[in-house]
């Protein structure tokens, strides 16, 4: 009554007889059946949404990850009336319970704080930004702005996990780990992912970050974030040993290629195809990683346009933007900079000063770049951090000085690229800067909006693990559709 | 085969049921629709809200769930479009069938005990060399498959060693193995390594993954803490054998045992290893819940196979657990007297002291010192006492005592007032205090009292569970927020399973019990699953972190059950061994047939059991992470043997840390800048690394080991470029070439394909081929002629890795094998289990 083979075992046999790997059609029905991840160990190139339900021509994301929580306040949403209330207490008809952090929790006063910062219109959109932003402002028909998201978190550790994961605690897996996962990579002979860090000018000695930002959670280790450097090794080990040249590599591979196919004669594991193809990325990614990380073929006015200067204060931001573009354009799949030093507690209207400084140009400089190659189209680039800060001062508020605490309940990040609506604004804060009174965009909502821009339902890029189909959104998001072209 | 198939089809039917109707019709009661429940048979055998019955068991026609799957339109058919879920065409004749045939309703597999299978009967009786292979064979049979032939013994030696040790064979352990003709010899090899230290160690690699171990605290700043005591517990007790119930009870409330050894306390430290926070502005109660839910999650993942997770929030979706199950058994470990923001100075409340046997001895001499000077002190006080009366008769009137005292002096003995007395009291102390003899006693004890305290400050310390008095109350957490309560619960296992004996104590050290009693119909299976997946790569049941219904069903449940049974002895023990017994299971396993097949995959069978979930063939599978590089280690001679200890920071690259920590500004704060060992410590076993939970060693992490953020019981096992970009070029792989071909060059050959047949067979055990000797060789020529031409690179080479080099040896001929060695080194058959 039932054949010798089941559906599974057909498929899994036809596509041991078809090879290593199993791309396209079929395989992200496998991929749901097989219910885990060892099975697929041998495909390295395809996701498992052969085909996006959605058209969409974006492929590729650079996520500008401003790591501390810059000041909504100061920078994205202007609002003139605050000067009003500086200096005097926030409402308790404005707080409204909100928790606030142990450390302005004991606090006796709270008084708020109007930015120290001239605010401008900029484009034909008319768009409010601080005057710490002047580059970014000849950008703003180019982007949209949303001044609604919010997220539970009040801590960094719990909100940039949020951010990266969708989830507080620990353990899922990142952004781009997803995408790589769904999407898999367009360029064999590099990561389908990549991280980049930065320390900004900023707050030095504050908030930390962690792998898991990019890590895989239960997804198959491969599709964690791979860590590019500066220096020699972009990559961890990637330079041969002192002692050992390009020609000494190629011969010492080719012997190991050789025994390895002796091995698949008798063994007749296809997992050993799987190793000979790996080392063999390995050997190009020797030739293809130095190429792309060598800035020395790009044009004086390129390296001025993103600001790059062998002794800037920007931890490498401008140079990692650079990198960026030069890696969507090699097929790159998610590229994740990480540029820290937002935590302004207290000194903030000089340490933020800095940190705009460090991003505001190279930022712009990425957008224009990648428009006049014609990938802004193809590329989606999002620009934000864990959360807002306070309206309220944290430590004395002098004429000069001031600090702003962890806000989570609104702040604002702006898009920019495929699938997005150019030159609009999302949302609308009370007077305060305090709470949302128009289109709220929570995390999960905004990580939803940028699945479609890939033409991925967030709902239907799932994972099966501990018996539960897990996604990036967990069980919520709402896709805000106002912000798409699409 | 008919009458087997019933249960089958039910078991699939449930299982399938259970991912597409469960999230809507399932046992979590909030999400329910329709009032229709159909993993419970009277539920979906009577009509529901619509009057229509989903199951009319007999009659799939007359059913409406056939009806509702089989409907064309979108409104009608079931599953709705909108949950992404459907039924293939088999997949509904199955249910079909299912129902025409009673629609015999089977409770979860997994929640039903074991029961210990006959054995079944096979037609080739020769091959089993026990029950395991009965089983096996059996269901090959069914299949009109036969077992592969057994394993070459080189293969076999290496693979049972470091599935048992962790570690390769030695050549002289191959030779002796290839060698000895006795028919035992095999199990002798077992017995062996059974025997061997490393034993324990290997089986701590997997446990050290279940019980989330780390070196730092995980969170934010992210700074050191020391479970090494904890560490040693658990390598210890696999090496003496513990049983595993012991094992258990220990560490899920070792210290609640009666009269309780520090070890057990220790022991106990298995739930503080989750992470811990102290991120400054965090809210404690937040975290504190995290950890409970931790702890929670971990236990019923490691011992019965649960996701209990889900019932943070909400009742299970698809197995038969509510919230407040939950919440019951998060009141178990809702007890301890800890903080939720804790951990800034190292280990967190509740720690334990623990002194080394140097510093017990210490500890009781100055204990005992001061017990001395004390006794003395009292002695001489007592004396003095009695001769106070004396005393107070010679000096009254006495010009050398102060004036005050005089006055009380001046008053009978009764008629004084307290004051008065306790005055004259202190005034006659000082004076003794002046005597020499008296002070001298008195400095002694003062200083013994002061070294004791300043050791017991300087002792090790580890987290370890304690129970507070009185204990939190516990409340189900509405949506699984920890600052919205709802009904108040008190600890108890979940309501379907097994309940805990009435005289069972309601704490840890009760459900402790609970999780190896004979009733339980989970943990033995859970347990002896992932031995299994230990030494064929892949658990009888593959999801071995879900036994629930959206777990995989196993290969072969009576083999399964058949295990369970055993290792628990429930119902026939055997030859008086005592139960849980792991050396005993383990070695039943080596000893099968089955583990000593061949794990060549013949082309033409391959398609018959493509995964090789019939066990038609030996597993082979790439090594551990932890494995590939102790290997590497231990072939080139530079593996450092010792067991325990702190943990060390091998090799690398530069600044990995320092990205992304931030405290460097601080003594407060540990493990925030990477420091690298020296000497013995950067050969040791990759389970002493330092593991900083968000930087994980790229050595390990590269190669699937998990983060250690939360609780693993199956590692995932990839191929990727970067993976050899490690083995080509990491320090680690490149001295450890280096350091063999010295070893090698020191060996009485002088031929060059002997010598490279020695190298090959050390590391794999086996003699290459011709072919593959021919390949070595071609290697060794080029490579000796370009050494000898650019002496420079000679020595660059041979510069990797702090360890000294031979400088007897010729450069050029070292660098020459040394690129041999590492072509050996980055091999399939090196990094794979064969």
């Amino acid at each position: 009554m039932f054949s010798k083979l089941s559906p599974i075992q057909q498929l899994l046999v036809r596509r041991a007889f078809l090879g290593q790997t199993a791309v396209g059609v079929g395989s992200l029905a496998l991929q749901s059946l097989l219910g885990g991840a060892s099975a697929q160990a041998s495909e390295t190139s395809g996701g498992v949404l052969s085909q996006t339900p959605y058209p969409t021509n974006v492929k590729r994301v650079i996520y500008l990850v401003m790591s501390g929580g810059p000041s909504h306040i100061d920078l994205f949403d202007y609002k003139p009336q605050l000067r009003k209330y500086h200096g005097a207490e926030l409402p308790d008809s404005v707080r409204n319970g909100q928790r606030i952090t142990g450390m302005t929790s004991k606090q006796k006063s709270f008084p708020c704080v109007a930015p120290m910062f001239k605010f401008h219109q900029h484009g034909t959109c008319g768009r409010w930004l601080s005057e710490l932003l002047p580059h970014t402002g000849t950008i703003v028909d180019d982007i949209a702005l949303i001044k609604s998201v919010h997220t539970e978190a009040i801590n960094h550790d719990p909100a940039i996990t949020f951010l990266q994961t969708g989830s507080q605690q620990p353990g899922r897996p990142s952004f781009g780990a997803w995408l790589s996962y769904g999407l898999g990579t367009e360029n064999e002979n590099l990561p389908a992912f990549v991280v980049m860090i930065s320390q900004g000018s900023g707050n030095k000695t504050d908030q930390p970050i962690f792998s898991r930002l990019w890590g895989s959670g239960f997804l198959p280790s491969r599709h964690q974030g791979v860590r590019f450097r500066s220096g020699a090794d972009p990559v961890l080990y990637l330079s041969n040993p002192a002692g050992i040249g390009a020609s000494d590599r190629r011969q010492m591979l080719n012997a190991v290629d050789q025994l390895n196919q002796i091995a698949l004669e008798s063994v007749g594991d296809p997992e050993i195809q799987t190793r000979i193809a790996q080392y063999e990325m390995a050997f190009r990614m020797q030739s293809s990683v130095p190429e792309l990380t060598d800035l020395s073929q790009e044009p004086q006015h390129v390296l001025d346009a993103y600001g790059i200067q062998t002794n800037a204060t920007d931890g490498g931001f401008a140079r990692n933007c650079l990198l960026a573009r030069r890696m969507v354009e090699r097929g790159v799949r998610f590229v994740q900079l990480m540029h820290r030093g937002w935590d302004q507690h207290s000194d903030l209207p000089k340490q933020i000063r800095a940190q705009c400084r460090d991003v505001d140009q190279p930022a712009t400089a990425l957008v224009r770049d990648l428009k006049q190659r014609g990938l802004l189209d193809e590329t989606l680039v999002i620009f934000g951090g864990e959360f807002g800060r306070t309206v309220y001062s944290q430590g004395e508020l002098t004429a000069t000085n001031h600090g702003r605490d962890h806000h989570g309940r609104c702040f604002s990040l702006w898009l920019a690229g495929g699938g997005i609506r150019p030159g609009i604004e999302i949302g609308e804060t009370d007077d305060y800067c305090y709470n949302i009174v128009a289109d709220p965009v929570h995390i999960h909502d905004l990580n939803a909006t940028l699945l479609r821009c890939m033409g991925i339902d967030h709902e239907r890029l799932t994972y099966r693990y501990q018996g539960r189909d897990f996604r990036l959104t967990d069980v919520h998001g709402n896709v805000v559709q106002k912000i798409l072209v699409f | 085969m008919a009458a087997d198939a019933a249960p089958n089809v039910s078991r699939q039917v449930r299982s399938l049921l259970s991912d597409r109707c469960y999230r809507c019709h399932g046992p979590d009661g909030e999400e329910r629709k329709a009032g229709l429940r159909l993993d419970d048979r009277n539920s979906a055998t009577r009509p529901a809200e619509s009057g229509a019955t989903a199951i009319v068991p007999g009659n799939a026609a007359a059913s409406e769930l056939i009806r509702r799957i089989s409907a064309t339109n979108d409104d009608e058919r079931m599953p709705p479009p909108s949950s992404n879920k459907s039924l293939s065409p088999a997949e509904r004749e199955l249910i079909r069938q299912w129902i025409d045939r009673g629609a015999e309703h089977h409770e979860h597999w997994a929640f039903s005990p074991p029961r210990r299978p006959g054995l079944p009967t096979v037609r080739n009786t020769a091959w089993p060399a026990g029950p395991i292979d009965r089983f096996v064979l059996a269901k090959l049979e069914s299949l009109d498959l036969t077992p592969s032939p057994p394993a070459s013994r080189e293969t076999l030696i290496r693979r049972v060693t470091l599935d048992l040790t962790g570690l390769p064979s030695t050549l002289a352990d191959v030779d002796a193995f290839l060698n000895d003709r006795d028919p035992h010899a095999y199990e002798h090899v077992i017995d062996r390594l059974l025997a061997s230290p490393h034993f324990g160690e290997r089986m701590a690699l997997d446990w050290l993954d279940a019980a989330r171990f780390a070196d730092t605290n995980g969170y934010h700043l992210d700074n050191g803490r020391d479970m090494t005591a904890w560490r040693a517990w658990v390598i210890n007790a696999f090496n003496r054998n513990l049983p595993f119930d012991q094992f258990t009870v220990e560490q899920i409330a070792g210290d609640l045992l009666p009269n309780a050894t520090m070890e057990q306390k220790v022991a106990s430290g298995f739930n503080r290893n989750h992470m811990i926070n102290f991120e400054g502005g965090a809210i404690p109660e937040e975290y504190l819940n995290a950890y409970i839910v931790d702890r929670v999650n971990t236990t019923s993942t490691v011992w019965l196979g649960l996701t209990m997770a889900c019932g943070q929030c909400h009742d299970h979706k698809f197995d038969p657990f509510t919230q407040r199950d939950f919440y019951q058994l998060y009141a178990f470990f809702n007890t301890v007297p800890e903080n939720g923001l804790d951990g800034n100075q190292g280990n967190a409340a509740p720690l334990l002291r623990i002194p080394t046997i140097e510093q017990q001895q210490r500890q009781r001499e100055l204990t005992m010192a001061l017990s001395d000077a004390e006794k003395q002190l009292q002695a001489a006080e007592n004396h003095h006492r009695q001769a106070q009366s004396q005393w107070e008769a010679k000096v009254v009137g006495d010009e050398s005592v102060p004036a005050d005292v005089r006055q009380h002096l001046a008053i009978a003995v009764d008629q004084r007032t307290a004051d008065q007395q306790k005055a004259i009291e202190t005034f006659y102390a000082g004076l003794l205090k002046n005597q020499p003899q008296w002070s001298d006693t008195h400095q002694r004890a003062e200083a013994a009292r002061k070294d004791l305290h300043a050791l017991e400050n300087s002792l090790a310390t580890v987290m370890v569970m304690s129970e507070m008095q009185p204990i939190r109350d516990t409340y189900i957490l509405v949506r699984g927020q920890y600052d919205r309560r709802g009904e108040k619960v008190t600890a108890n296992v979940p309501s379907s399973l097994p309940p805990l004996p009435a005289d069972a104590p309601r704490n840890r050290l009760g459900l402790a019990r609970w999780l190896v009693d004979a009733q339980n119909p989970l943990t033995a299976r859970v347990i002896v699953n992932r031995y299994w997946q230990v030494l064929f790569g892949v658990g009888l049941v593959k999801t071995a972190e879900d036994f629930g219904s959206q777990g995989e069903l196993p290969s072969h449940p009576e083999l399964l059950d058949w295990l369970a049974t055993e290792f628990q002895h429930a119902e026939q023990p055997v030859d008086g061994s005592p139960a849980w017994n792991l050396k005993a299971l383990i070695k039943a396993m080596a000893m099968s047939n089955t583990y000593q097949q061949s794990a060549n995959i013949v082309a033409e069978w391959r398609a018959h059991d493509p995964e090789n979930r019939h066990l038609s063939r030996g597993p082979r599978f790439r090594l551990s992470a932890e494995l590939i590089r102790d290997q590497a280690l231990a072939v080139s001679g530079l593996l450092k043997h010792r067991i325990g200890g702190a943990s060390v920071s091998p090799y690398q690259p530069e600044g990995l840390w320092g990205e992304l920590s931030s405290r460097g500004d601080s003594k407060s704060w540990t493990a925030q800048f990477f420091v690298q060992s020296h000497g013995d410590d950067l050969y040791r076993r990759s389970m002493y690394t330092f593991w900083k939970r968000t930087c994980p060693p790229p050595q390990m992490s590269t190669f699937d080991a998990p983060d250690r953020e939360t609780c693993t019981v199956r590692r995932a096992r990839t191929n990727t470029p970067l993976q050899a970009l490690i083995l080509m070029n990491d320090p680690t792989y490149v001295e450890a070439a280096r350091k063999l071909a010295e070893k090698l060059l020191h060996e009485a050959t002088s031929d060059d394909a002997q010598q490279a047949e020695l190298a090959f067979r050390w590391v794999t055990a086996r003699r290459p081929g011709a072919r593959e000797l021919g390949v070595l060789v071609q290697l060794l020529q080029s490579a000796r002629q370009r050494y000898a031409n650019d002496t420079d690179a000679a020595q660059h080479l041979l510069n990797n890795g702090e360890s000294p080099r031979d400088a007897t040896l010729n450069s050029s001929e070292l660098a020459a094998w040394t690129m041999v060695a590492s072509a050996i080194l980055n091999l399939d058959e090196t990094v794979t289990r064969p």
